[in-house]
Parts: structure tokens; C-alpha cells; sequence
């Protein structure tokens, strides 16, 4: 199936229904009369979308810039998503399972509060890669997100569990309140990784500035990122060899919290 | 000068202090005030520069128009976008501020104060962290080791320190400032850094840095020995200040924009949060933000009230969402996703970024104001309005969410922001054809 938009939104257009589990199984007339919300108005998707019905193994491609419209595959449990283009903010947002692949970039909230599945991205992320909203202390709590490109500040904010992967840099806070769960900047991470982390990995290929709340443990070569870095390099990032061999500083933190985080930074 | 033309006890609403003591002398025409005892520099200049101007009262696309027909354009505009954003609300009533936000929410539109630009993270860090907090008058009571981070009140706030603060004599402390310790924690040796017993001089963005530091040594923690070097500030002189914040009897931080809008914003304002938080565990500790404006903190108790959060509140789906960064109107305006935007009491045609400013140009902008700005000025539609505290009454929070009555001095021919937005109110119902029940 694929969808391609013809009118651009003037406002944020809101579109919960944009993802398989509710796309899937339904007739193109079906699809085009599903609600959307375009500012304050209340609208049809076929109003912006042109829908090409077909067979493609449960696949739906949704083409056109989609910078002004968010929620994109929110709640999404199954099938495969792909979107061709630039997409707005909350993509994925509290997504249970099925993959959506982006080629382009995405706003801020890439699997806000996302528990299972896998998110990749081909360009770059904004703010709140994986977090919890505003208020809440728990973001991800499980599945993937690859960004091949850069991310914004507070990537993972309050993760508990899965794996977020990034080939270029971080902003600030990457990390930050980290219940567990895996982050891997291959670029520079930004100022004040880890902060008020509890458990969980921090890891980078890059040198890094931490905290004063952070303490040097030992230099080493863990079997575990061998198998973390060489799983990237299969999902499609590029990985030097020195990196997936080499030996890493460990630094538990954040002290202020358990201090059973750690802060992996490559030692080469 | 006759007892009818003085006004004793007047509130001044320069800034967040609203101190309630000035005595305001009217001029015999009735025009103007001639005299603001009691009140600073900032808070004469606020009470004798405003003169009962000749402005028209309302004006479309720069030309002079009635009030009624400026009302039923604005109102045109406002029920004809998809995205209407509202903005402003720190200098005007809570009364006003009421009104805007049930606008907002008729309209499905967004609401945003200047919160959003100032003190907006500490609002988000209250939520993550909570707020452990005291009115000014216990503050002056009884606050024997007194903090200022990032905020300059000798400048900002004139009479911060003698009414409020380790200047005034307290009923526990009635030495006054000898039974104070005060402490500056600032970027440069600021007129409030030369009042105090500490003063700390961070490096520019390392607040956050030292805040941990010291959060760390409160609990016993690790922390590492570079700290000085990054901070500017040495583990002695840390350790010193956690020892004296502990030994206290009564502490409170105050803290300014330096902290809420430097790099870090929210988590620097967490981490101070959390430091009284974690103080709380040896004495009585609070934090209390230094806010800017006269009725700022009425602004994010009004629109707390009445939608349950406190800035940044979108009602485009019938109900509200708390989103900072998505919501706020900084944000709204540089994506360019805004389609009308409605200013009461706000010039961010003056003070936001370019890229916001670039697309007011584009919109329909309403304003309300009691002075032309640079926003009225490239507005679709602008009200000029009385100034409150001068001559309209009503409610505003000072900077401690205390609840004051305002005393007018001075007739204005304008009308109130209260009055032009209910009647905008009224006006928007008409046009949807939303009928309400009598109360």
C-alpha cells in the first residue's frame, strides 16, 4: 500500500491513524475517510493523501514531506512503515512492535515512551530520541532505534530497557536519568551524558567530557561490545574495526543515583 | 494636596517583588502621578512615566477604527484560523488572564505566557522534581543563610533584599543582615555579588557542573577532583558552602534567569530543585524563582487553574496538552505552524528569535497594549488598553504566589484587557454559535 501526500498541511496535521495495524485490511475509500486532526479542524486523511491500494506484505509507504505532521505510526504494533521523506515530531510514539524505516529525517520525540519494535532513520533525529513525556520518569522500555544520522539533546531521557544506536553525534543529556537500557553515540555525546543515570550503558567511540559525579574504574575490553558494535554493523551502520576490538574506559555513575551505570568510552 | 488624591498602600507591578506599600500622589487633573513613595528607581519610572495618552483605542492595519469593529475582526481572524495561538498574559490581571485562556480553549487554539521564556524550565523542572518553597514574608522571618543563583535583584529587583530578603529585619532574627549568611553564586562580580559574605564566580555554563557537585558532597558522593578546573570554583570552597548550608536553620535559594535560561535550562533548575530537596535531609531548606514580571507568576497560577498546566498548553484536540518545545510559542512561530496569534501585554515582535519574527510577519497579529510596540506595529488588529496597577484593578501574584489586590490611581479612557478579551470571548462564541448556560 502506499500513500502519497498531495496537499501539504498549513498547521499541524495529526495523524494517529498513519500506521499499518490500522491501514492494512482496509479499502483505499476506507482509508481515505480516516480521521486526522489539521490544527484544531478535524479532517480526512484522503484530504492529504493520495491511497494506492496493493499487496506488499504489509508493507505502507507514505511519501511527501511530512515535516508538519506528527504522530506518525503512534501506538503501531505490526506490519512495516515506511516513509519517504522528512516526518514531524512524536513519530512511533508509545509503539509496541513492527518497524518503521524513514528516509529522511525526523522531529523531535522518535519513540517517545516506546515499548517494543524497531524505528530507523535514515537522516537525522531532533530532541527526546526514546524518552518520557513531560512529567513521567519512565521513557522507552524497550525495542530499537537506529539513527544513522545526528540526534538532538536528551536522547533516552528515563529509559528502562531496549537499544538506541546513533552513527553520528549527541546532544546534551544524552542519557540522562537513565533507568537501564543500551545507548551507543558513535559521534561525540554532548555535554552532561548520563546525568542522574541509575543503571544501565552509556557508550561512545568518541572522547568525552563527564560529570564530576562520574568515577574512573578500569580500562578493558568487554566480550558484550564486541557483540552490541558487530549487531550495528548488520543493522547497517559503519563500524571501524579498531572500534568493535578495541579496548574502552569504564566509568560507573551517575554517584548522586546507584553509581551502577556505566559510561563506556573507547580507549584507543 | 488633598487626602482624595493620594492612594495609600498602592501595588506596584514593575516586577515580580509587588511591593504593596507605595503611596501614590495624583496629579490635580486627574492625569498622571506626580509622586510614588516607597517605590525603587524601576517602580517610580512605572507609576510616573504612564500619562493619559491621545492613542486611538483600536486600529486595523495601522488605521483608526471603533472599538466594535476592531472586536468583530479580531474575533473574525481568530474563529477563521487553525492554529490560533495566544501569548503574553505576565503584565495584566488574572481576571484578563482567565478570559485568554477560555479563548484558547474555544478556539481549540494554543496558550502560551512568557513563562515560556523565562522561567518556563524551573516550571518543568517543578513538575519533575516538586518544589519545596515558602512565602517571602517566612523567608524574612526567619532565612538565616540565604542564596542567590543567577539573578541579580540589586538591579533586577531593587527592593528584593530590604523587603524580602537578608536585608529586612526579621521577628526570628531581629539583628537583620548580622544574623545572615548571604551567597552569590553568579558568571561575573555582579552589584548583588558585592553585598554578599560568598561570593562564587562560576564559569559561564557550569552550572549545572557545580549544582551536581555540590548535590553530590550534600549526599556524601563522589566527586571528582577536577571540579575546579571546569568550574572555576574548588572542592574547599564547595565543601565550605555545603557545610554552612547544612548548619543552618532556615535556607532558601533563590534563582534567577541565569540558571533557567542558560545551557542545561531545565536540568539546571532540576538540579538546584534537588539540592533543597537533598538539603531537607540536615534543616529546613527551599528554593524559591526570582520571577521577572509584575503578574508572571499569576499568569502560570491562572492557566495551571484552569487547564492544569502551566504554560505551553495546547487545546487543538478539545483538551489540554502540556507540551514545552511543541507547544510554546517560540516554537510555534519558528516551525511556522501558527496561523493567527493573539498578544496581550507581549511584544515579541521585540525579543524572539528571527525566525519567530519572520513568521509574525506572515500571520495575522492582534494585539493588546497599552503603548504602541513593535508587535502592535505589525499587527492586523491592535487594542490599546489600560495599564493595570495603574489604572485598572484586579489580582496579581507577586513572585511567592501571594494573591494581592490592585489599587488604581488614575482614570483611563481605555478600556481593560478583562474587558476588550471577554467581549472578544463573547464575540468568538457568537461566531461559532456555541450557546453557554447562565450561571
Amino acid at each position: 500500500m502506499r500513500l502519497s501526500l498531495h496537499t501539504a498541511p498549513e498547521v499541524p496535521l495529526e495523524t494517529d491513524c498513519l500506521c499499518p495495524d490500522q491501514l492494512l485490511g482496509k479499502s483505499a475509500k476506507e482509508i481515505a475517510k480516516l480521521l486526522v486532526f489539521h490544527g484544531n479542524q478535524r479532517a480526512e486523511l484522503g484530504e492529504f493523501f493520495h491511497i494506492q491500494e496493493g499487496a506488499q506484505n504489509g508493507t505502507v509507504t507514505v511519501e511527501g514531506d511530512l515535516a508538519k505532521v506528527k504522530q506518525v505510526g503512534a501506538g503501531m504494533s505490526d506490519g512495516k512503515l515506511r516513509i519517504v521523506g522528512n516526518v514531524g515530531a512524536h513519530l512511533g510514539a508509545e509503539m509496541r512492535g513492527g518497524e518503521i524505516v524513514v528516509e529522511g529525517s525526523a522531529g523531535d520525540w522518535v519513540g517517545r515512551e516506546m515499548r517494543g519494535g524497531r524505528i530507523t532513520i535514515l537522516g537525522d533525529a531532533g530532541h527526546l530520541v526514546g524518552s518520557a513525556v513531560r512529567g513521567a520518569a519512565v521513557g522507552m522500555t524497550g525495542g530499537e532505534i537506529f539513527i544513522l544520522g545526528s540526534a538532538k539533546n536528551e536522547v533516552g531521557n528515563g529509559m528502562r530497557r531496549g537499544l538506541i544506536a546513533i552513527a553520528g553525534d549527541s546532544g546534551d543529556f544524552t542519557g540522562v536519568n537513565l533507568k537501564a537500557g543500551t545507548v551507543v553515540v558513535l559521534g561525540n555525546l554532548g555535554l552532561r551524558s548520563g546525568a542522574g543515570m541509575v543503571r544501565g550503558t552509556i557508550l561512545s567511540t568518541q572522547p568525552a567530557e563527564l560529570l564530576p559525579t562520574f568515577c574512573y574504574d578500569t580500562t578493558y575490553r568487554p566480550p558484550i561490545v564486541r557483540t552490541l558494535l558487530l549487531y550495528l554493523r548488520r543493522q547497517g551502520f559503519t563500524i571501524e574495526d579498531v572500534y568493535i576490538n578495541g579496548p574502552y574506559r569504564r566509568f560507573s555513575g551517575d554517584a548522586i543515583e546507584l553509581n551502577k551505570g556505566e559510561i563506556l568510552l573507547y580507549a584507543g | 494636596m488633598s487626602e482624595a488624591n493620594t492612594i495609600k498602600n498602592a501595588v506596584c507591578t514593575f516586577c515580580g517583588c509587588v511591593c504593596d506599600d507605595i503611596e501614590l500622589v495624583v496629579a490635580p487633573d486627574g492625569k498622571s502621578i506626580t509622586r510614588a513613595g516607597n517605590a525603587c528607581e524601576l517602580g517610580r519610572a512605572w507609576f510616573l512615566e504612564h500619562k493619559v495618552e491621545d492613542y486611538p483605542v483600536a486600529l486595523i492595519d495601522g488605521q483608526e477604527t471603533s472599538l466594535e469593529e476592531a472586536i468583530e475582526a479580531a474575533a473574525e481572524i481568530l474563529v477563521k484560523a487553525k492554529f490560533p495561538a495566544v501569548y503574553g498574559l505576565s503584565d495584566t490581571t488574572c481576571e484578563a488572564q482567565k478570559e485568554a485562556v477560555a479563548i484558547a480553549d474555544f478556539l481549540n487554539g494554543n496558550i502560551d505566557t512568557t513563562t515560556s521564556v523565562c522561567h518556563g524550565p524551573s516550571g518543568m523542572a517543578f513538575q519533575g522534581i516538586g518544589e519545596s518553597t515558602a512565602s517571602l514574608g517566612e523567608i524574612k522571618n526567619r532565612a538565616d543563610f540565604i542564596l542567590y543563583w543567577g539573578g541579580n535583584p540589586v538591579e533586577a529587583h531593587p527592593r528584593h533584599f530590604e523587603r524580602y530578603s537578608f536585608k529586612a529585619e526579621g521577628k526570628y532574627l531581629p539583628q537583620g543582615r548580622a544574623a545572615r549568611t548571604v551567597v552569590v553564586v553568579d558568571v561575573r562580580k555582579t552589584k548583588s555579588a558585592q553585598e554578599a559574605d560568598i561570593f562564587l564566580q562560576v564559569k559561564p555554563g557550569c552550572d549545572f557542573e557545580v549544582l551536581w557537585a555540590l548535590r553530590a558532597l550534600v549526599r556524601g558522593r563522589f566527586v571528582d577532583a577536577s571540579i575546579e578546573e571546569r568550574t572555576g570554583i574548588s572542592m574547599e570552597v564547595l565543601k565550605d558552602l555545603v557545610e554552612r548550608m547544612k548548619a543552618c536553620r532556615f535556607g532558601v535559594i533563590f534563582f534567577g534567569m541565569g540558571l533557567s535560561m542558560t545551557r542545561g535550562r531545565h536540568f539546571n533548575v532540576a538540579a538546584l530543585l534537588a539540592l533543597a530537596t537533598d538539603l531537607n535531609q540536615f534543616t529546613h531548606f527551599v528554593a524559591n524563582p526570582v520571577r521577572g514580571h509584575g503578574n508572571v507568576t499569576g499568569a502560570d497560577n491562572v492557566v495551571s487553574w484552569q487547564t492544569g498546566y502551566p504554560f505551553g498548553v495546547n487545546f487543538n484536540r478539545g483538551y489540554p496538552r502540556f507540551n514545552p518545545g511543541e507547544f510554546t510559542t517560540v516554537d510555534v512561530l519558528a516551525r511556522g505552524e501558527a496561523d493567527a496569534l493573539l498578544v496581550v501585554a507581549s511584544d515579541p515582535a521585540a525579543n524572539f528569535p528571527r525566525k519567530a519574527i519572520e513568521h509574525l510577519h506572515r500571520i495575522p497579529v492582534i494585539t493588546l497594549d497599552p503603548k504602541p510596540t513593535r508587535t502592535s506595529q505589525i499587527a492586523k488588529v491592535a487594542f490599546t488598553v489600560a495599564p493595570y496597577g495603574v489604572s485598572v484593578g484586579g489580582t496579581v501574584y507577586r513572585m511567592d504566589n501571594v494573591a494581592l489586590p490592585l489599587r488604581p490611581a488614575i482614570k483611563s479612557p481605555y478600556p481593560s484587557d478583562e474587558e476588550i478579551l471577554r467581549r472578544l470571548k463573547e464575540k468568538i462564541l457568537e461566531l461559532k454559535g456555541i450557546k453557554r448556560q447562565a450561571a
